[in-house]
Order: C-alpha cells, then sequence, then structure tokens
C-alpha cells in the first residue's frame, strides 16, 4: 500500500524550477531515500510533502487522502512527522520540553490545559513519561535537563528526531539526519532509524548525502536532479545507473 | 503501525528518575512558599501601624500595574511578540466598566470580568489580523491600534473626551468599598491571575506559546496550530490587561481621555514588561513596581520620570535583555540546575553509552 505519493510536482522560484514535474511514492513500511547533488530541490520537495512549501501544481496524497489543502501543523494529525535539515530546536529549553513539544498531537483541550484541569494533568503526566520513553530509546537520558543549546551538534540531532518521535507518528521525513556527525554517531543514528523502521513499523522518506547509509538503510530510493526525477530503484539499481553517475561525477569526457 | 512508540521503548531507569522528579517537587515547593510569603505580606501590609491611607492607595497603584504587565508578558515573555500598544486594551478595560457602572449599575467585579472579556474580544480580532506580523512590524502594528483606541475615546462621544467620565462610589457584593477595600479587591485580583499564569506557562498551552516564540516551523511541524495559538495568547493577554484597566479606572472614580487617549500607559507597561523581565513569572512583579514608583517619587519632576524610565530601559536592555527578574532569579537558576544534573546522573545511568561527540563539520 502506498503511504505517500506525490504527481507532478512543480515549484518556481521567481526563474529558478527547484521542483520540475516530481513525482514520488513511498510504500508503507518503508524506508525511501531521496538523493541528488546540492541544489537539486530535495529540501524544497521536503518542504512541499510538509506543506511548508507551496506549489504550482501537482498532487500530494498521504494514505489515498488528498492533502493539497493542509497546513503543517495539520501533517501531524495525519501521522506524519520531519526533522529540519540545518536543526530547528528550541535553544534556552532543556531536552525534555523540547521532546514533549513533539507531544503536542496529544496535548487535548487547550482550555482544559490551561487552567490544569485535573484530566489535563493526568494527561501532561502521561505526556511526560511517553517523552521520557522516547529519550530512553535516543539515549538522552543524560541531557533532560540541560538546555538544548549547551548540546553537541550529535545530541541535538538526537532531539530533533526525538520530538518527531514523541508524536507517535506513522511516518516521518529525515532530512540529513546524519549531516555533520562524526562516523560513531552517525553508525548509532543509521542504527536507530533502522530501529524505529524495521521494529515500530514507522514508514521513512530520508534525504542524507552520507551515501553509505542511504544504500544500507534504504528499501527503494529516487534520484532527482535539477528539480526534476532523474532515476529510481533499489540501491543496487540506481548504484548501477549512468544516468546517476553521471549525474554525481559529470560526464565521461570522450 | 506505529500505535504507541513508547511501549517497545527500555524501561525507564527509575531511581536517578525518581530522585530528579523529587527534586523538581522540591524547587516547586521553595516556589510557593516564596510567593505565599509574598502575598501574606501584601495582605498584612495596610495592618501595620505606620501604613497610611495613601500609601494603601498606592499600593493598590502598584498590584494594578503589576497585573497589567503580566498581560503583556504573555505576549512578550512567553508568545514573543512585541507589543508596544498594551494601554489600548487598558483604557479598553477601563471604558468597559466604568461605562457598564454608569449606565447599568455594575459594580467593581462584574465590571472587571467585563472590561476583561470585552478587552479579549479586541485581544482576539487583533491577534487575526495580526497574524503574519513577527517582530518590528508587530511592534508598529501594535502601536498603530493604541493610536486608535486613543483617537476613538478622544472623539467618539459616548467616551466624553477629555471631560472624562466621573464614577459613583466602588461597591463589592452590595457593600461600599473605600481604597482600604479596593486593595483587598486588587490584591485577590492579583493572586487569582497570577495563579492562572503559573498554571498556563506550565501547561501544555505555554510550551506551545513558547515553541511558537522559539522557531515558528518546529512548532508548527510539531502540530501547533499558529493562528489557534496566537490569537489565544493575544486573547489572554488582553484579558489580563482588560481586567487591570477596569481596576486602575474605578480606583479613582474617574476616567477621562486625558490619561487612556494618550499611549504613555502603552510605554509604562513595556518597559515594565522588559525592565522586569517578562518571560518569568516574577518579571511583571519588579517591573510593575519600579513603573508605579518612579513617578510617585519624582512628583515634581514629572518629565524626569520619563527620562528615568528611558534610561532604565535602555540600560536593562543593554546588560540585561531578560530583564532584572533573570539577573536576580540567574544564581537560584544555577545552583538548581547543577543539583538536577547531579541527580540525573546517578549510577543507575551508567550503563547508558557515551555520548557521541559529533561536530564533524
Amino acid at each position: 500500500m502506498t503511504h505517500l505519493r506525490c504527481e507532478g510536482i512543480t515549484v518556481r522560484f521567481g526563474g529558478v524550477m527547484a521542483c520540475d514535474n516530481v513525482s514520488i511514492e513511498v510504500p508503507e513500511g518503508k524506508i525511501v531515500g531521496l538523493i541528488g547533488p546540492n541544489g537539486a530541490g530535495k529540501t524544497t520537495l521536503f518542504n512541499v510533502l510538509s506543506r511548508f512549501q507551496e506549489y504550482e501544481s501537482g498532487h500530494i496524497t498521504y494514505r489515498d487522502q488528498n492533502v493539497d489543502r493542509k497546513k503543517p501543523h495539520e501533517m501531524i494529525r495525519l501521522g506524519m512527522a520531519r526533522t529540519f535539515q540545518n536543526l530547528n530546536l528550541f535553544g534556552e529549553q532543556s531536552t525534555l520540553d523540547n521532546i514533549l513539544i513533539g507531544a503536542h498531537r496529544h496535548l487535548g483541550n487547550p482550555l482544559a490545559n490551561m487552567f490544569s484541569l485535573p484530566g489535563a494533568r493526568r494527561n501532561e503526566a502521561a505526556l511526560v513519561d511517553k517523552a521520557l520513553a522516547v529519550a530512553d530509546m535516543l539515549h538522552l537520558n543524560h541531557q533532560l535537563d540541560k538546555p538544548v543549546k549547551s548540546l553537541s551538534y550529535g545530541w541535538r540531532k538526537r532531539v530533533e528526531l526525538a520530538r518527531a518521535l514523541a508524536a507517535d507518528p506513522e511516518m516521518i521525513l529525515l532530512d540529513e539526519p546524519v549531516a555533520g556527525c562524526n562516523d560513531e554517531a552517525a553508525a548509532e543514528l543509521e542504527e536507530i532509524v533502522r530501529h524505529v523502521n524495521r521494529n515500530l513499523g514507522v514508514t521513512m522518506l530520508l534525504v542524507e548525502h552520507d551515501m553509505s547509509m542511504v544504500m544500507k538503510v534504504c528499501d527503494y530510493i529516487y534520484v532527482i536532479n535539477f528539480g526534476a526525477n532523474l532515476a529510481d530503484g533499489t540501491p543496487a539499481e540506481v548504484q548501477e545507473n549512468a544516468d546517476v553517475i553521471a549525474a554525481y561525477l559529470g560526464e565521461p569526457t570522450q | 503501525m506505529a500505535e504507541s512508540i513508547t511501549t517497545t521503548a527500555a524501561p525507564a531507569p527509575s531511581g536517578s528518575r525518581a530522585a530528579v522528579a523529587t527534586l523538581k517537587n522540591t524547587f516547586q515547593m521553595q516556589n510557593w512558599v516564596l510567593a505565599g510569603l509574598f502575598f501574606a505580606a501584601c495582605f498584612v501590609f495596610p495592618l501595620l501601624p505606620f501604613v497610611e491611607g495613601w500609601m494603601v492607595f498606592q499600593g493598590a497603584f502598584i498590584i494594578i500595574y503589576i497585573m497589567a504587565a503580566q498581560g503583556v508578558s504573555i505576549l512578550t515573555g512567553y508568545t514573543g511578540l512585541v507589543t508596544v500598544g498594551h494601554g489600548a486594551f487598558l483604557a479598553i478595560g477601563a471604558y468597559t466598566a466604568a461605562l457598564l457602572m454608569k449606565y447599568t449599575g455594575l459594580s467593581v467585579i462584574p465590571g472587571m470580568i467585563a472590561g476583561g472579556l470585552v478587552s479579549a474580544v479586541f485581544g482576539l480580532a487583533l491577534g487575526l489580523v495580526f497574524l503574519r506580523l513577527a517582530g518590528a512590524f508587530m511592534a508598529i502594528g501594535t502601536l498603530g491600534f493604541a493610536f486608535f483606541i486613543g483617537a476613538i475615546v478622544n472623539n467618539v462621544p459616548i467616551f466624553e473626551g477629555r471631560t472624562g467620565i466621573s464614577l459613583p462610589p466602588n461597591t463589592v457584593f452590595g457593600f461600599e468599598i473605600d481604597d482600604f477595600g479596593f486593595y483587598y479587591v486588587a490584591l485577590v485580583t492579583l493572586a487569582l491571575t497570577t495563579l492562572f499564569v503559573h498554571s498556563l506557562i506550565r501547561s501544555g498551552v505555554g510550551r506551545a506559546f513558547k515553541a511558537l516564540r522559539d522557531s515558528d516551523k518546529a512548532a508548527e511541524s510539531s502540530g501547533v496550530n499558529r493562528l489557534l495559538y496566537r490569537t489565544l495568547a493575544f486573547s489572554i493577554s488582553a484579558f489580563i490587561t482588560g481586567v487591570a484597566g477596569a481596576l486602575n479606572g474605578l480606583i479613582v472614580n474617574y476616567i477621562s481621555a486625558e490619561v487612556y487617549g494618550d499611549i504613555w500607559y502603552s510605554v509604562d507597561l513595556l518597559v515594565a514588561a522588559v525592565v522586569g523581565g517578562s518571560a518569568m513569572l516574577f518579571g511583571p512583579f519588579l517591573g510593575g513596581f519600579f513603573v508605579a514608583m518612579v513617578p510617585f517619587y519624582l512628583e515634581e519632576l514629572a518629565d524626569f520620570a520619563f527620562i528615568l524610565k528611558g534610561v532604565a530601559l535602555i540600560a536593562v536592555l543593554v546588560l540585561a535583555p531578560a530583564g532584572v527578574a533573570e539577573v536576580v532569579a540567574r544564581p537560584v537558576r544555577a545552583w538548581r540546575q547543577r543539583k538536577l544534573l547531579e541527580a540525573g546522573e546517578s549510577p543507575e545511568l551508567a550503563d547508558a553509552p557515551g555520548p557521541p561527540t559529533g561536530g564533524g563539520s
């Protein structure tokens, strides 16, 4: 079954075609990679799919439901969370608070919460438990009460992932989860991504420049270049594809 | 499906986690005790032998300023929306209560609630109109709103312009109250608004406000409805300042466009929020006290009071942008933070893997 599908997405910034008739399809429960050279339009497509970016033409369906008119905050209610390439955390706030905002979807009635009514308090305690459990999974135990801005880059990447997971998503868009991490941290994050997908059944769409990770974890890969679909297939197929090699390494000289 | 991600997670290491929770409870108790002592002192204050009538009157004014600044802090401190026009909500609260009292004979407490509600409706509308504004644009927008309300109360006949509206003596539950009684009405109201703000900022709603303040995008991707929470913040803020406005008008039994038609209240409230520190619960207490007391000590040098407020504003912005409250609280916070980290790193967690060092790029 298809979890997320977009067809013929076109986004133009002035004269630049950021996305030119791009179509991708993410099957339920799979990890799909989205790769392409710098400036290929991967992040723009991510912003389109998470509804931060408007588009000229094309359609997006989430589980056969058209989501062209949805707002960013509505996507998480459907079950889709995302992370940001350059980290988008609440720096002054603690790790725990950063994770808790991810669980906002389960907050319930704002008025009951404002006045700390008994039901809201019980719900809040449940949210904290959920956040703590996610923190356990990502080994963030030691970091819970520290302000996020005091954490190293690798830890902050994890907080970003933890915030997405705290929503109990059914699908996550991961924008370069291991960028800027050293090998050890990247390997751990890779393991976590795999765990979340295989054991919790979360569908993933992954943008990543670390090819060894992409080839290892992805079930299927889309390659885009100059905003347009270039190729797609299993990791092995994509690695063999002449167009892909040309896009990454340039045309062979005659 | 990812019914619940948490069910498959490792069990929580209960020992250190319990220690952290206990510690957090202790800190919270300390805060409650301090707040309790403060309000007890305020309660006893008018009863002290050396306290004269004018001091009680002045005390009520300080309380009203604190409350109004609390309203500002909801927007400026917790939601990150700078408002330079909150005097407008003070005016709306004051005129609502005054007109209702004059034409329908409403007394202080219903007048106060009505003042807050009408102000909240305006706040809601403003929140919707200013949905897309941020930063300096928001400041200019709210300033424009203050001028707009100022022009209305100056020129629309029902508000009686600079002649002003004189009001009958205040009553509460049918009993006439003097300044002494009014002080207690204001104090109880402040206790209630403080409790409410406390509950609000610690709730998931306050968390959503702070998320919008720190990053719109991250908040929205986590499911925070920007339209809903921004208008909610505007309404709550306007409600609290509106209640303070009603008290501000009723305490002197007279309101006029001479004071409410100008933007000085807006400036005062901004100074109170910024100088005190608006992202902490007791910031408005310091700021409100400061703004209410400056003109009092400089009665004969009224213009100098504005200069002093301006200097204080600039000094705080340069030296302690988070406000005086943050400076006062810094050592306590640092100590608490250290305690929390110590508690969080007790041996039960020692088997967790070492931190990834990260930062390769």
